[in-house]
């Protein structure tokens, strides 16, 4: 590779259009004579629909149809090979109500006044309404399900002359991407255009052909931008099944934007967890058990697994472990993974633990997590592709003045606040999911790469460019990017933090077989420098196609052999084998991270705030380092509130989730925003690509809310075990 | 002849949008949110919460920046209203608009329209000089991607480069 564009830290190639409001996202797409619709959910979340009067609603002025159970048309489930989603349950499918918000009709109108005018007409009886399920206590209904044993870790425990039993908490969180859900449908007779907020245009094209029972190929996905998702927008949500109905019902475009109250009841959320750690040491802190048992809610119909021990079984070396989940119903709409699904609560928990055991034991918390650093990932007895989590935690250490922690609780102030220092680590699954992308060469010296994936503000869009840009030569802003588009060649779901990492062999090997291409044709055109040399001879250089043959050297550009040849294109294909899923993998895969908090406490006004946060992450290669940094600090601003304020409350009398605005909801702003320190590690895991990179969407969130509980801790004395830290606790 | 004109609600609103004059029949129940969106096509306006709560919708009227999520068009009579359309081209950027992509001030971009009107509002606002005053002033707009950082160094290099 001639260049070094990779690892070069350009500023996002889509930028331009993103800060000037030119960059369409899902909503901002309309078609000629398009109808806008609006859902009307259920004001109960158990019992029954027992009539449903549409009479005033229909009245209303620009109403065009209100649908229902009665007439919106055959939906279907979609089967399970079709791919993912959380509520499988066509919309109006029967009579019964399991969730408030579930939808029961929807209204289509001309205008978005009109609709949300008649809307508000629709009159509901219900019958056989009970209370609704919502009990924050969880208890498994079922067996647990074990997801990882070894040894034996109820008799080392017993054993062992250390331990802890401790039960943590996360609450329901919901994703709340500022982007409002959206879905804008057209059918044409035959095929249907579906403009979706999703961050998996393929999986979202082969479920909804099947809930709409159309043929794949006549369903078309399109999402250029998305306004962000965190697994919210992973699979496909009863709004968009709606809205294509109703289009092809109508015969005219519908629109349907969910709304931000809808948001917290029908597009998913993070499911509440209540997880008992176990674990027990030798007094110079070697971990002998580990038991880690989850249990998540799930809605009344679809099952959900959090997989909270995701990252238990090879973080950490121990003999004897055990992992196991469980799920118990609730009358809430089905729960979906959101950023570092498992993991983050998973860790949470765990990485807690870790802090009071260290407590337990007298040891400073880092130390004790470096004696227990495994040489190989002891539950699948591999070995790890790349782990330097070692580094993380002392380089860690270094930076934030680790040293300087005085151990007692409350000791440590300065201008009169009391500081909390803590820390955690934080791992995340590497990896790759299939990819196919082309790559094309054109004659007038650009260069355009096609893949169905999606850039869901992770930079995407900039790494494809560098990844053609550094292979070719070719400048960056010659490089056409598209993606978002079922008619592209199918590219990886964003989510898992797998996007970069999979389309790297992709697009690598698309572009070397397009450069292949072009040097063969150099050597098929009549009069021009390379006619009737091999290709082995020429190669393809810094946009130019390079011949060396003895003493002789020749170069021209490449898209001056293409105009010679008269040819528009040329082009390559390259694909990518998925590891996500291997059977017998024979590396573990994980990215790993140490993050240290300081928290300043001021109880004579009950102020807390989170005054800095450092953070090391091995996560392999970075394509670009600009991107990753801000992908890292924004999963720290979201494990500020993750820690601090998130929490959906379900209203126990009527299963609502109560605090559904972005008022009492309450993210992370602008001044909630601690001083970041990132640092990335440099060492590239070729075991995942060529290039080494891993992925860095989700690990920064991981060890976030731990380490915040463990300064809060350091400062207050108090160990929060329930999420989110509520100054009330802390009384 | 439009449907709210047969239904008998339109009612007629002039007011300036990016210094083109703007006439209109409205519904009384119209936002200028939805009126800038649905009728005039300026859809870098963005709707996020439509309750004045995150910002996404940030325009400035009359040289001040407000949630255009929480007035209706048609109480705008001879109102300037000013949205990121007006502000720059991706040819020609705003020094805000180039300082957001110089620092990486977004990730998805939802929000950067709202989160540049605001920061464009605020240098003519009296704003104190620290990174905190600005973190302070910027906190009507939510960006769930979390750039706040950078959207804090973007607006204080064009507060720096101007005095």
């Amino acid at each position: 590779m001639a260049t070094k564009i990779v690892g070069e830290s350009l500023a996002r190639v889509e930028g331009p259009l993103k800060v000037t409001g030119a960059a369409a996202y899902t909503a901002d797409h309309t078609l000629a004579n398009v109808a806008y619709a609006v859902a009307v959910g259920s004001t109960i979340a158990n019992g029954r629909i027992a009539a449903l009067n549409i009479s005033k609603a229909r009245e209303m002025p620009g109403v065009i149809e209100i649908y229902h159970r009665g007439n919106v048309g055959a939906l279907y489930k979609p089967s399970p090979e079709a791919g993912a989603i959380d509520e499988a349950r066509p919309p109006f499918a029967d009579d019964v109500i399991r969730y408030y918000g579930q939808y029961v009709a929807l209204v289509v109108a001309e205008t978005f006044e009109d609709a949300t005018a008649a809307a508000a007409l629709i009159e509901i009886a219900y019958a056989d309404v009970a209370a609704p399920n919502v009990e924050l206590e969880l208890v498994g209904d079922d067996q647990p399900i074990e997801s990882s044993r070894r040894g034996d870790p109820a008799a080392a425990y017993d054993a062992s002359p250390v331990k802890i039993d401790r039960t943590y908490v996360t609450p329901a969180e919901t994703h709340n991407p500022i982007e409002l859900h959206a879905s804008l449908a057209f059918y044409d007779g035959d095929a249907f255009t579906l403009y979706e907020t999703t961050q998996a245009i393929a999986n979202h094209r082969n479920v909804v052909s099947e809930i709409l029972d159309v043929p794949r190929e006549n369903v078309r996905i399109v999402m250029k931008f998305l306004g962000s998702g965190f697994g919210g927008k992973l699979w496909p949500w009863t709004h968009g099944t709606l809205a294509a109905a109703a289009a092809r019902k109508l015969g005219r475009p519908v629109k349907l934007v969910v709304t931000r109250k809808q948001m917290f009841q029908t597009v998913g959320h993070r499911t509440r967890t209540q997880q008992r750690v176990r674990m027990s040491a030798q007094r110079d802190g070697t971990l002998t058990s580990l038991r880690h048992e989850a249990v998540n809610h799930a809605s009344m119909l679809d099952d959900y697994d959090e997989n909270c021990g995701e990252a238990t079984p090879y973080f950490y070396g121990t003999p004897n472990l055990l992992v196991t989940s469980a799920q118990t119903r609730r009358n809430v709409g089905s729960p979906t993974a959101m950023r570092g699904p498992g993991a983050v609560p998973g860790l949470f928990a765990t990485e807690s633990a870790y802090d009071e055991l260290a407590i337990e034991l007298g040891i400073d918390p880092v130390q004790l997590r470096l004696h227990n650093e495994p040489d190989r990932d002891q539950s699948l007895d591999v070995p790890f592709s790349s782990r330097h989590y070692a580094e993380c935690l002392t380089l860690g250490s270094e930076k934030f003045g680790w040293s300087q922690r005085s151990t007692a609780v409350g000791s440590m102030r300065k201008d009169g606040v009391t500081l909390g220092w803590g820390m955690s680590g934080c791992s995340w699954i590497a990896g790759r999911f299939a990819a196919e992308a082309r790559v094309e060469l054109h004659a007038d010296g650009s260069a355009r790469v096609a893949i169905g994936t999606q850039d869901i503000g992770t930079g995407t869009y900039t790494v494809l460019a560098q990844l053609v840009a550094e292979t070719t030569g070719i400048a960056v802003d010659r490089i056409v990017v598209e993606l978002g588009d079922t008619r592209l060649p199918p590219g990886p779901t964003s989510g898992g933090s797998l996007v970069t990492s999979s389309v790297i062999p992709a697009v690598l090997e698309a572009t070397r077989a397009a450069m292949k291409s072009a040097l063969g044709l150099a050597t098929t055109v009549p009069k021009q420098p390379f006619e009737d040399w091999s290709p082995d001879d020429l190669s393809f250089e810094s946009g130019k196609i390079v011949g060396r043959k003895g003493s002789r050297s020749e170069q021209i550009d490449f898209h001056q052999v293409l105009r010679n040849a008269s040819v528009a294109m040329v082009s390559g294909i390259g694909k990518a084998a998925r590891t996500v899923g291997e059977e017998h993998p024979k590396y573990s895969l994980h990215s790993y991270g140490a993050q240290f908090v300081e928290v300043a406490w001021q109880p004579e006004i009950a102020r807390l705030r989170v005054n800095r946060v450092v953070t090391v992450i091995d996560a392999g290669r970075m394509i670009n380092p600009r991107t990753a940094r801000n992908q890292i600090e924004g999963a720290i601003v979201m494990g500020v509130g993750m820690a601090l304020f998130e929490q959906t409350h379900y209203d126990p009398r009527s299963g609502a989730p109560i605090n559904s605005n972005l008022a009492d909801y309450i993210v992370a702003t602008n001044a909630d925003t601690p001083q970041m320190d990132v640092t990335f590690l440099d060492y590239p895991d070729t075991k995942v690509n060529e290039l080494g990179a891993r992925g860095v969407g989700e690990i920064g969130l991981a060890g976030v809310a731990s380490a915040i509980a463990s300064a809060v801790y350091h400062a207050t004395g108090v160990r929060v075990r329930t999420l989110p830290i509520e100054i009330e606790k802390l009384l | 002849m439009s449907i709210l004109e047969l239904r008998g609600s339109a009612v007629k609103v002039a007011f300036t949008v990016n210094g083109r004059p703007v006439e209109l029949e409205v519904d009384p129940r119209a936002t200028l949110l939805d009126t800038l969106r649905d009728a005039l096509g300026l859809t870098g306006t963005k709707k996020g919460c439509d309750h004045g709560q995150c910002g996404a919708c940030t325009v400035h009227v009359d040289g001040r920046r407000v949630n255009s999520c929480l007035s209706f068009a048609a109480m705008h009579e001879g109102s300037t209203i000013d949205t990121i359309e007006g502000l720059g081209t991706p040819e020609n950027l705003h020094p805000i608009q180039a300082a957001f992509l110089e620092r990486d001030g977004f990730q998805c971009g939802y929000c950067t329209p709202g989160q540049i009107m605001s920061a464009v509002a605020l240098l003519t606002e009296p704003c104190g000089q620290s990174d905190a005053d600005v973190a302070e002033c910027m906190s009507g707009n939510v960006c769930r991607c979390g750039a706040y950082q950078n959207i804090v160094a973007a607006i204080q290099s064009v507060r720096k480069a101007r005095g």
